[in-house]
Parts: C-alpha cells; structure tokens; sequence
C-alpha cells in the first residue's frame, strides 16, 4: 500500500496496453516539448508551427498553452510565486500524461523560474526537451502582441515577467532558439530546428 | 461519397519519392498524382491499411506532388476553393493550425471521456483495462485516468476530505477534456462518489463526449471482494470516511451505460467491454 502524500491506502494500477504499445500504434515515442521564453518572445507561434509541421509527418501531438490551461485545470490559481510553482507543476503532471500516452506534448508557457521547470524535467528522465526562445525584451516589448507590456509600464499589472519580475534563462536546454544578425528565424524554419532534433533522438519513430 | 480512381502511382516505394527528376528520402511516405473534376466540394481520404494520407500542395511547373521547404498538408474543408480556380493540380498554399478534426483523421477515432463509476471494488479499474486492451485490439488509441494512478501524480496534493475529493474530480475532469480534445478515447476510472462533481465534469464537455458507466455492484459483493483491503480496514474503523460505509456513494440518475446489464449479474469484464465498444461505435466514435 501506498503511504504517498497526503493519500493512503493508494494503489498503483497495472494496465496491460502500456507505452510500448501506444508507440507502436502512433509510430512515434512520447515526450515533452517544453517551450519557456518571455511573453511575446513567439512560444504559441512555435507550438503552432511545430505541431502543424508534425501533423504533417502524420505524428500526433498535443498543445498545453499556459493560456488555455489557466482556463481550466489551473482557473483557480493566480499569479502570486507560489501559484505560479502550482501552475508549472500541474502542466508537468499533464505533460507526464500526454508523453505516457504517447503523443508529442508541447507544453508553451512562460515558466519563468529555472526551479520550476527543472522539477518538470525531473518528472520526465529521457523525454524533456526545454526549447528557450531567447528573443530580446526590447523585441518582445515591440511586438506586446496581448498589450500586456503596455499595462504592466503603466503599472496596472505588478509582477509582470520581464518588467518586475524576473525571468530565469535555461542554463542547459536542448534547444535555444536565438534571432540571427538581429533577425528573427520564422517560425516554420524555428519548427525544422526541433524536428530535426526529435527526428536524431528517435521521437519520430515507434 | 465518390470512389476516385488515381492512375497507377508514379512513386511507390515508401522511403522515396521524386522532387523534378531526383529521387530524394522522404519522411516515408508516398505520391500519388490525383486529377480533382473542378466541382469538387470537398475530399475525404482513407485507405484500406491504416495508412495515413493527406493532400500535399502541387508546385505549378508540374502535376507532381514534391516535397520541399514549402510543401503544406491541408484539410479537406478548404478544396472547394481550390476546385473552382480550374486548375485541379495547383493547389493553393494553406498554412493551418492543428485541431480536433486533424486529430481525428489521423486516428481515426472521436475523442470522448468514458467516466466509470462506482464503489471501491465494483470493477471500475478491470473494465477499464479490459475496455483499453478490447481497444487497442481495434487500433484505437484510449488512455486511463486512474483515481488511484493520478493522486500519485497530479493531486498528490489532495486528501479524501469532502473539498478534496471534489477537486480531485474537477481536476480529471480536466484533464480528462484535454485529451478527449486531442483525441483520445480517455476513461476514467475515478470513485467520484458525489453527484454534484460528476454532473460538473459532464457540463465541461460537448453533449454526447461524457459516456458515464455506472458499475452498479451491490455493497455486500464489493466488500466480499475487498480487493485492497479497505472494507475490512474500514470496519475496523481505521479507516474513516470510506465510501458505502460511513461516507454516501450518490448513484447516477442518467448514466449512459449501466453494468452489469440487467439478467447478466456473471459478465465477465470482457463481456462489459464489449457493451461498451458497442455503444462507442454506434454513437461514431470509432471512426473519424
């Protein structure tokens, strides 16, 4: 019996269709794309992009934007740190599920803290892939495609990532996504570079 | 429906094809070169082994599909656009986001949340795996949602107080929506005593996605299985709160699927299984 957490008398369910043989029905083995950057820095547009580009290559993949699930799952949290944490950790958890179900799960969400999304990876061994979008501020700033770097200037948000609170860089992601000569790669060329890295590391196989 | 017969594939084997003249690796897939009649509304395409098809632009210099930074994949809603212009190789470049009707075709399937309920030891887990494996079986993708596997994970933070449960509930029900969006066939396997949390998870979900499955198993047939223990445990009062015994389990009044079915108290899970892939291909959801 289980003595984890604050549940007792837990057990852990065996199911006889397990992960093995979810890849070998989608042809693909399930991991997590992490895409964490600043707000504006192109996370949604990469998840986009990426899950079109893997659509077609027929594979199976799933979107959690920390939009959407704040909608949801995690309505109920704000943005205080410690609900930030609970945010991060939640998507983690999901994220697991996704992978476990086999698909492609690309987790798009600021997660600005390096303690939070190592948690995750630590939830993950072997199938974690932090994707940094490393754009400027000031670029992110110009694009304020939410109107949110505006509001938070004018001081009617506090605690707005890159403004008054801080973001965190990975300092040993797989992919760093960064502009080139000042420009900016597109988003079907930024998708190729984590294809690609999937495709090497046997994602795209069963 | 209209059965369109393609010339012989120009390209057949799976690992090449042919971009001009040269024949370049591919992500293991195949051409084959369709002339659409111009009154085309819309194409739907299947095939007969499972394999996964899909319409991929022409570039104008020929008739030929070819592959390149810029070739696209788009769905079928969009040929009627392309059937009128007259030119039914050219197709027009379509840049798309994923969404459930993408999902589908791939998998052939409709996601939906199967949500099985019932007391500690009725069978909820054993149909639920019997149920994925009957599945799998069909080339169905369907995942668990297990009471017992998620509070190990996701609401490890939870307890069994009364507040607690309902979040545990609310929190499935989520995530149960979630991957019914992505197209899974997700069964819950959850406990969920209350009538209250069960019937909010059903509102998140589109009518006829939430297929509840009530293991409608007497008390007394439950504790004599006593799989894991917990009734005695419970008897002996070191347990408090337990479902059937001092906490109320309020059954469905509208359930979809009630098991076992009436006259047939000695089903085997198997059996359960199988009444429940009935329902589930009656109602479409194993196919696109």
């Amino acid at each position: 019996m289980s003595t984890m957490g604050n549940s007792t008398n837990i057990f852990w369910q065996e199911s006889p269709v397990g992960k093995l043989e979810r890849q070998k029905l989608l042809n693909q083995k399930g991991c997590v794309v992490w895409i964490t950057g600043l707000s504006g820095s192109g996370k949604s547009t990469l998840a986009c992009s990426l899950s079109w580009e893997l659509h077609t290559r027929g594979k199976l993949s799933y979107i959690l934007d920390g939009d959407n699930v704040r909608h949801g799952l995690n309505k109920d949290l704000g943005f205080k740190a410690e609900d930030r944490t609970e945010n991060i950790r939640r998507v983690g958890e999901v994220a697991k599920l996704f992978a476990d179900a086999g698909l492609i799960c690309i987790a798009s969400l600021i997660s600005p803290y390096r303690k939070d999304r190592d948690a995750c990876r630590a939830m993950l061994p072997d199938a974690f892939i932090e994707v940094f979008m490393n754009m400027p501020l000031a670029l992110c700033e110009e694009r304020d495609p939410k109107g949110l770097y505006k509001l938070a200037r004018a001081g009617k948000i506090k605690g707005f990532t890159g403004i008054d609170d801080p973001y965190e860089p990975p300092l040993n992601c797989e992919i760093e996504l960064n502009q080139k000569d000042g420009v900016c790669p597109t988003p079907s060329a930024m998708a190729g570079e984590v294809i690609t890295y999937l495709e090497d590391k046997g994602y795209l196989q069963g | 429906m209209v059965v369109l017969k393609s010339v012989r594939p120009a390209i057949s084997c799976s690992s090449f094809g042919f971009d001009g003249d040269q024949l370049v690796p591919l992500h293991k897939v195949s051409f084959v070169n369709l002339t659409l009649p111009a009154s085309l509304l819309s194409v739907r395409l299947s095939s007969r082994n499972n394999a996964k098809l899909s319409l991929v632009q022409a570039t104008k210099e020929s008739s030929t599909a070819s592959t390149n930074d810029s070739a696209a994949v788009f769905s079928g809603e969009n040929l009627h656009q392309i059937a009128t212009n007259g030119k039914a190789t050219n197709i027009v470049w379509h840049k798309s986001s994923v969404g459930k009707v993408h999902r589908q075709e791939v998998l052939q399937q409709k996601g939906c949340v199967i949500w099985i309920t019932g007391l500690s030891g009725s069978g909820k887990s054993t149909l639920a795996c019997a149920l994925c494996q009957a599945l799998y079986s069909r080339g169905k993708l369907a995942y668990i949602l297990d009471g017992d596997n998620v509070r190990h994970g996701l609401n490890r933070d939870l307890s069994f107080k009364a507040e607690d449960r309902a979040e545990n509930i609310r929190r499935i029900g989520e995530v149960a929506k979630l991957f019914a969006d992505a197209g899974i066939i997700c069964i819950a396997s959850v406990l969920s005593p209350y009538r209250k949390d069960r019937d909010a998870c059903r509102s998140l979900l589109p009518e006829g996605d939430f297929i509840e499955v009530f293991m409608n198993v007497p008390l007394q047939i439950c504790e004599a299985r006593d799989p894991k223990g917990l009734y005695k445990l419970a008897r002996a009062g070191k347990i408090n709160g337990f479902t059937g015994i001092d906490d109320p389990y309020e059954p469905p009044l509208n359930c979809e699927l009630e098991l076992p079915q009436k006259g047939n108290n000695c089903a085997s899970p198997c059996e359960m299984a199988e009444i429940v892939i009935s329902y589930l291909e009656e109602k479409g959801y194993l196919q696109a």
